[in-house]
């Protein structure tokens, strides 16, 4: 079921109801049934896989709390080996194969693995990730292993955040289980405005520019650079909307019923370096990888060449994790490298500000790096919209030249990207940097707030792209 | 007695939040009413444009020759041939990248006030395939959805939940801000010219007929389309109208038959309509000239072939 779709609307309606009229006991069975529903609206035989890590995961959990010494290991490595199984058969076995094919084909040989057949489950990234954050944390000793088992399938499938995060931790989200959440207006007030934004979001500004994007994006060879510039930036508006969207409105409706679940953005355009960039951009992702995979690796406690190493591979990992495919390993590389790079020329770029001139004007300091920092990661995005790795070249070879008219069918389809693209920059701007002024949403004022709220509403209606479909993000 | 009432409403949480939405929700209808409003007003002033020719094909026209279908309906048929030959008033009706739905809602809404004597449907290749996005393109028709009920069983085809999205006054503008602030500015009717509904293309194709080699891929019907296609033909001659289907060139030389355009002969024969293809019409598709792209006619072009049709009207109607 998709949040941005009528079906959701009366699902949510009816849900969140039902979880402040029945007893409490029975609250966490109607959020089970619900989430099992929510996603088998999509491909239903695929509960099964999930089913399969649920059991899988919920064992070890105990299994571990119960061991001692390697046995405890053992339970944990075989946890991590199905999850990270059913990822690679599901999502990475044909990549794997196409690969070998290749490497074969140059050889001279024949590849005699058959291919796989099989669709990839919706939200499969997200939520073995989230599983397998579970049984680490019950190994390092943080979270105690879940006895119930429709407690633990819960923490894996609440279906606000299943199919596209944030990625949970057991820590922040399995005792909210068993809390008793009395109805709060605040909360139900802060949720209903959060997911009001994400629904703008979504549909306003995100399926707008889509339009745009996929029109040039879909057959960029015909395209001049001036067009495949402007999708680029286009793009990285679109990706940043159709996913911090989705979080807003998961984020909202949990919080309706009194949940609480982690921050996923936070103004991610305004980051003034990479690394802030990272600290901002699906953040329940980065602190995964920070906490389960960099700090494993060493973090930053090593030498480095080694902590070089470790900030590059967890990028790379990264890249892989998005999907099965060369466009984003380099994606992920590219990332890793800017982080290097920004180490490596750390002082260099403190004497470079300091000749130029722009430590003594931190606004403009502010507005270059900005700009920066947003021009670096538009160019890793070539890589993440692109088909393939020549594709990617071809475009960045036209954006490089320049060249060529700006493709619009229609005036008004661009008018509307820039339009939808301006609200946003507005609303994100007054936040970052004018937070105590003048505030239409959160005015003390109660018909102002509210009319803010039926603005929004009627700008949804006026300029939602109600036939936009999916999530970007819901195909990892 | 008020504030009794208040304070206990500010001690109930689920009173006190009721109330709150309740009063949003007031304010948001006044706001979409008050939008609405004023965007019916101005999208029903416009002077110019897709939406002015929609509106007054659907509206307005009481022509005796009617044009429908598609870009390859509003660019190909001449006015000022048809009405010289036939000496009929006329009107395109045409929208382009709309077919089968539109068509067929724009003709319920034409007889349901006008019955013009001829009307020309332009037939493309592969018009009964399934093609989803001519759902979603009926949004240009939501205006038209308050005052024409003839039409609603068409533009509910949407969706489930779109009777319901059309409860609000300023869902049905969506995505119009900008045609209507051009279609209400005289500057548009001079970048937009049309004769009647018919929109001039006067450039010429600058690449070689295409020749076809492989069959075209089979693809699935949708059932919808047919059945309108029939209810078409039903209806204009419930209507006493005289219906005319035209298939018009393409500029590819292809040995291959295509499955609707056999379809769309096989139904029409069925009625005894007469059905018109020139899609692989050997005098049209040899010159180059007259084409503005591989399936559009350019100005020239519209008018040899206008003539063409205009004869053939002209010889059968004499029989």
């Amino acid at each position: 079921m998709l949040f941005n779709s009528i079906q959701f609307v009366f699902f949510f309606i009816l849900v969140t109801t039902l979880y402040f009229v029945i007893a409490h006991k029975y609250r966490w069975f109607l959020l089970l049934a619900a989430s099992c529903y929510f996603y088998m609206a999509f491909v239903p035989v695929y509960i099964l896989i999930l089913g399969f890590t649920i059991v899988i995961d919920y064992f070890a959990g105990i299994f571990i709390e119960q061991s001692k010494g390697k046995k405890r290991k053992m339970f944990l490595v075989a946890s991590l080996i199905a999850n990270i199984g059913v990822l690679a058969v599901f999502k990475y076995y044909n990549f794997i194969n196409d690969n070998l094919t290749a490497i074969l084909h140059g050889a001279g040989y024949q590849n005699p693995i058959p291919y796989l057949s099989i669709l990839l489950p919706i939200g499969l990234s997200f939520h073995t990730f989230q599983a397998m954050s579970y049984t680490i944390e019950v190994y390092r000793g943080h979270q105690p292993a879940e006895r119930n088992f429709g407690i633990y399938s819960l923490y894996v499938m609440f279906y606000p955040q299943l199919v596209a995060g944030p990625i949970e931790r057991p820590q922040n989200l399995l005792h909210q289980f068993y809390e008793k959440h009395y109805f709060d207006y605040d909360n139900a007030r802060e949720g209903l405005k959060m997911m009001l934004w994400g629904f703008f979001k979504k549909l306003v500004v995100a399926d707008r520019l889509a339009i745009y994007v996929n029109v040039v994006y879909n057959n960029a060879e015909d395209h001049s650079g001036m067009s495949l510039a402007l999708a680029t930036v286009f793009f990285a508006i679109q990706i940043y909307c159709d996913f911090s969207g989705y979080s807003e409105i998961a984020i909202g409706a949990a919080r309706v019923m009194g949940f609480k679940l982690m921050t996923n953005f936070n103004r991610p355009y305004f980051a003034r370096d990479i690394a802030e960039f990272w600290k901002r951009w699906h953040i329940s992702l980065s602190t995964w990888f920070k906490d389960y995979l960099y700090i494993s690796l060493g973090g930053n406690r090593v030498g480095i060449p080694r902590w070089y190493f470790n900030l590059f591979i967890v990028f790379l990992i990264s890249g892989l994790w998005h999907g099965a495919n060369w466009t984003f390993i380099v994606w992920g590389a590219l990332n890793g490298a800017y982080l290097v790079l920004a180490i490596v020329f750390k002082n260099f770029n403190r004497k470079l500000n300091k000749i130029s001139g722009l430590d003594k004007l931190p606004r403009l300091k502010t507005i270059v790096q900005v700009a920066v920092t947003f021009i670096l990661i538009c160019f890793t995005w070539i890589f993440f919209r692109a088909a393939s790795i020549g594709e990617a070249w071809m475009i960045i070879k036209k954006i490089a030249t320049l060249k060529g008219p700006l493709y619009y069918e229609n005036i008004s389809t661009l008018l509307y990207c820039f339009m939808a693209a301006g609200f946003l920059f507005a609303a994100e701007y007054k936040v970052q940097y004018m937070k105590g002024s003048f505030s239409l949403f959160n005015n003390r004022n109660w018909l102002v707030r509210n009319l803010a709220y039926a603005v929004v509403l009627i700008l949804i209606l006026l300029l939602g792209v109600f036939d936009g479909g999916q999530f970007i993000y819901f195909q990892f | 007695m008020l504030q009794k009432i208040a304070s206990q409403i500010q001690k109930n949480k689920y009173a006190y939040f009721f109330s709150r939405l309740l009063a949003l929700l007031l304010i948001v209808i006044v706001l979409d009413a008050a939008c609405g409003g004023i965007l019916r007003y101005f999208y029903f002033r416009q002077s110019s444009g897709w939406n002015y020719r929609t509106t007054y094909a659907l509206e307005q026209t009481t022509d005796s020759l009617l044009i429908f279908g598609s870009s390859r309906a509003v660019q190909q048929y001449h006015p000022e041939v048809f009405e010289n030959k036939l000496e009929l008033s006329y009107y395109n009706c045409g929208r382009d990248g709309n077919f089968n739905l539109y068509n067929y809602a724009m003709l319920q809404a034409v007889l349901k006030r006008h019955t013009p004597k001829i009307i020309v449907l332009d037939f493309m290749k592969a018009q009964f395939k399934e093609n989803p996005a001519e759902y979603d393109r009926l949004s240009i028709l939501l205006p038209y959805y308050k005052h024409h009920p003839e039409i609603r069983e068409i533009i509910h085809m949407r969706g489930p939940f779109e009777r319901y999205k059309l409860l609000s006054a300023s869902y049905p503008f969506n995505s119009t801000l900008f045609s209507t602030l051009t279609g209400n500015m005289a500057f548009n009717e001079k970048r937009n010219p049309h004769i009647k509904g018919y929109v001039i293309f006067d450039n010429t194709w600058d690449k070689p007929v295409k020749t076809i080699t492989a069959p075209p891929p089979a693809y699935t019907i949708d059932s919808t389309f047919l059945r309108l296609y029939e209810s078409f033909i039903q209806d204009c001659q419930k209507a006493g109208v005289q219906l005319y289907i035209v298939c018009s060139p393409y500029y590819e030389l292809s040995p291959f038959t295509d499955y609707s355009i056999e379809k769309g002969k096989s139904i029409a024969r069925q009625y005894n309509v007469d059905f018109f293809d020139y899609s692989k019409d050997s005098i049209l598709i040899s010159q180059q000239a007259l084409f503005s792209d591989s399936m559009h006619l350019n100005d020239e072009g519209a008018k040899v072939f206008s003539a063409r049709v205009a004869e053939d009207i002209l010889r059968r109607s004499r029989r």
